[in-house]
């Protein structure tokens, strides 16, 4: 017979066992290889993307990119402008001095070198990859919004509502989770395969060919001439937080 | 000084009894909001894309304040030799843990992944603020049990324990105050005054609420208190509170300084929330209780100590709402010089209402804080029956 001192310490056990188990095993999960993947490029930690927006190609009137991003990664509308979930959005600009034109650019994360979103996340599930992105895991959010506060461009989103995957949707966008935080990803799941962020494809096809992606660290790539060639501005340079989205034309 | 034995309360008075049934109801009620929370997700609260934190945050943060500030009439005692307030030591580092406790639960209850709450303990960002007070809120819950321990079993420790919970409870407020003031993108947040004046609002709050349970306790439970404590504790409610406003000016001075700021401080000044500015956080945070607590006839009544007290509450709770709420709404300047504007309300006010289920989630942490406190009393000897301060000590007289 147990005694009841052995019950509680054995319950005791059970408990914390229980309340363990679920992050060991996370701790433990294995980590999926690149190469099991068809087609899958690796990060390499030399590489930068970043993307060149020239205001003077885009118009107010376009949102081929909105509508491309929202297509490729399910980002759905609520119906409740407070609410919605924004991974890429259309800002009108005009100077206070109102001497020069209305501009109209997309506004979308800049995949900072420095990101203070990255900084205040308690769990580490906003993360800087090794070819700059900064991501989310999804899975290690805690709905805490930090780094909404923390991000000076609002490009980040709290889910407020439960969603579906819609029917025909694309796998490889991950399953949309009610209480957590998300934000463009600059495609990354599109940029393992060689391919350019759905944005930017769409502005090419049927916008103005404003926007333009690359690897801003290989001197070849058109992004990294231009970048080096031309005036170009990022969003509150005063921050220091190297944003990797630059605006041309502003 | 005559402090007579402590003792506990024999906590079967009709009174007694509502005040656990009303504490009690306040945490059901923040349970029920919980669930409401967690099956609806946040789209049931008032808060949105723009402001992300509100109402349980409002209690929270007010909470954790105050708990610190608690502490504040121990540490008199055993930090800077003031023994006149030796006989509250015990409920002071006590209220400090309750209120500590309600605060974290809102805290933890209001995220959107609560059931992941166990991932802040496995992985862990050292940068973040927020990780740091998960060491710090912890830190000084098992600080205030040590001096507890101390003052219930092992007196030679009381010193050693006293001076780390202060040094614990003025790391505690830089921390929660950091959450705030290390955030560079937020006009209203940015500020190396942040924490200290969280330190400083800290006190003043702290300290009026413990004089406010002090008062009522004493007298609902038949003790005798010597009316020239409260009047001391009333001159320390004085010295804070002048500290809180000399913050307030020193960083208005600062940023009026500088033409960057014109626009945020203008829009603090006259802008959509500048009411909860000058009602909230200037009238009853700071003026109002001064004129209260200098005013001659008002000042040396327990009556008149106790409103100057409430009110600094509820200012306290008013400059957590403008530093949080004001500090959302305030639209972020995408590219200075530029006004801008989107369907993401782009260069917008923030619009922002309490709903009922956020409110219901904060009292829950009032709720957990009161409980345990009344609690307290009937479990352990935190109060004297009788406490007289020492012959000839006269407190000073604004």
């Amino acid at each position: 017979m147990m005694d009841r001192r052995a019950v509680l310490g054995l319950g005791g056990a059970v408990a914390v066992g229980t309340l363990l188990a679920p992050g060991i095993r996370l701790l433990a999960a294995p980590q999926p290889s690149s190469s099991s993947v068809p087609n899958k490029t690796e990060a390499l930690a030399t590489q930068r993307w970043a993307m060149l927006i020239d205001v003077n190609k885009c118009s107010a009137d376009c949102s081929s990119c909105i509508a491309a991003c929202r297509e490729e990664n399910h980002v759905p509308m609520f119906g409740d402008a407070d609410r919605d979930i924004h991974w890429i959005r259309k800002v009108e600009l005009r100077d206070r001095e109102r001497r020069k034109p209305t501009l109209s650019l997309p506004a979308l994360c800049n995949h900072c070198e420095h990101p203070p979103c990255v900084h205040v996340c308690p769990t580490g599930a906003s993360f800087i990859r090794k070819d700059g992105l900064v991501l989310i895991d999804e899975h290690r959010c805690i709905g805490c919004r930090y780094c909404i506060i923390a991000c000076p461009y609002k490009s980040r989103s709290l889910v407020y509502f439960s969603t579906q995957m819609p029917i025909g949707g694309n796998p490889k966008i991950p399953i949309r989770a009610k209480g957590v935080v998300e934000k463009c990803t600059f495609c990354v799941h599109r940029i393992d395969e060689g391919l350019q962020p759905a944005c930017v494809e769409a502005c090419s096809r049927s916008g103005g060919g404003a926007m333009l992606f690359g690897d801003l660290n290989d001197p070849k790539t058109e992004i990294s001439q231009r970048v080096k060639m031309l005036r170009t501005e990022v969003m509150r340079e005063d921050l220091g937080l190297k944003p990797h989205v630059h605006y041309q034309g502003l | 000084m005559i402090i007579s034995d402590y003792t506990t309360i024999k906590g079967c008075s009709k009174e007694y009894w509502k005040l656990v049934g009303g504490s009690g109801l306040m945490l059901l009620a923040g349970l029920l909001a919980f669930l409401i929370i967690e099956i609806n997700g946040h789209s049931i609260t008032n808060m949105t894309n723009q402001i992300v934190w509100g109402t349980p945050h409002v209690f929270a943060i007010s909470l954790l304040v105050m708990a610190s500030g608690a502490l504040n009439l121990a540490s008199m005692a055993t930090v800077f030799g003031a023994a006149h307030y030796k006989p509250f030591r015990r409920f002071s580092a006590f209220l400090a843990i309750a209120l500590l406790c309600g605060g974290l639960a809102v805290l933890m209850l209001d995220l959107g992944r609560p059931d992941r709450l166990l991932l802040t303990m496995i992985h862990m960002n050292f940068r973040s603020m927020f990780t740091w007070n998960v060491f710090l809120y912890s830190g000084f819950v098992v600080l205030c049990f040590l001096y507890l321990w101390a003052m219930f079993e092992h007196e030679e420790w009381i010193k050693v324990a006293g001076s780390a919970a202060f040094a614990g409870r003025l790391i505690l407020t830089t921390g929660t105050g950091s959450i705030f003031g290390v955030i560079h993108a937020r006009e209203l947040f940015h500020s190396a005054v942040t924490a200290p004046t969280f330190i400083a609002v800290s006190l003043t709050s702290g300290t009026a609420l413990c004089l406010l349970l002090l008062v009522t306790t004493f007298h609902y439970t038949n003790r005798s208190l010597d009316f020239r404590l409260v009047r001391g504790m009333r001159n320390m409610l004085i010295f804070f509170t002048l500290m809180v406003g000399y913050l307030f000016v020193i960083e208005k001075f600062t940023k009026f300084y500088s033409p960057a700021f014109y626009d945020v401080e203008r829009w603090i000044l006259a802008g959509p929330y500048s009411p909860l500015y000058w009602i909230g956080v200037i009238g009853c945070g700071v003026v109002v209780p001064l004129a209260l607590l200098f005013h001659k006839r008002i000042g040396e009544s327990t009556k008149g100590i106790m409103w100057a007290s409430a009110l600094i509450i509820v200012g306290e709770m008013a400059f957590i709402a403008h530093v949080l709420i004001a500090g959302q709404a305030y639209p972020l300047q995408l590219f200075p010089g530029y006004e801008a504007a989107s369907l993401f309300q782009d260069g917008q006010d923030g619009r922002y209402f309490p709903s009922i289920v956020e409110i219901m989630l904060g009292l829950g942490g009032v709720g957990i804080a009161g409980l345990i406190y009344l609690l307290g009393l009937r479990f352990f000897r935190l109060l004297p029956e009788r406490v007289v301060a020492p012959a000839g000590w006269e407190p000073w007289k604004p």
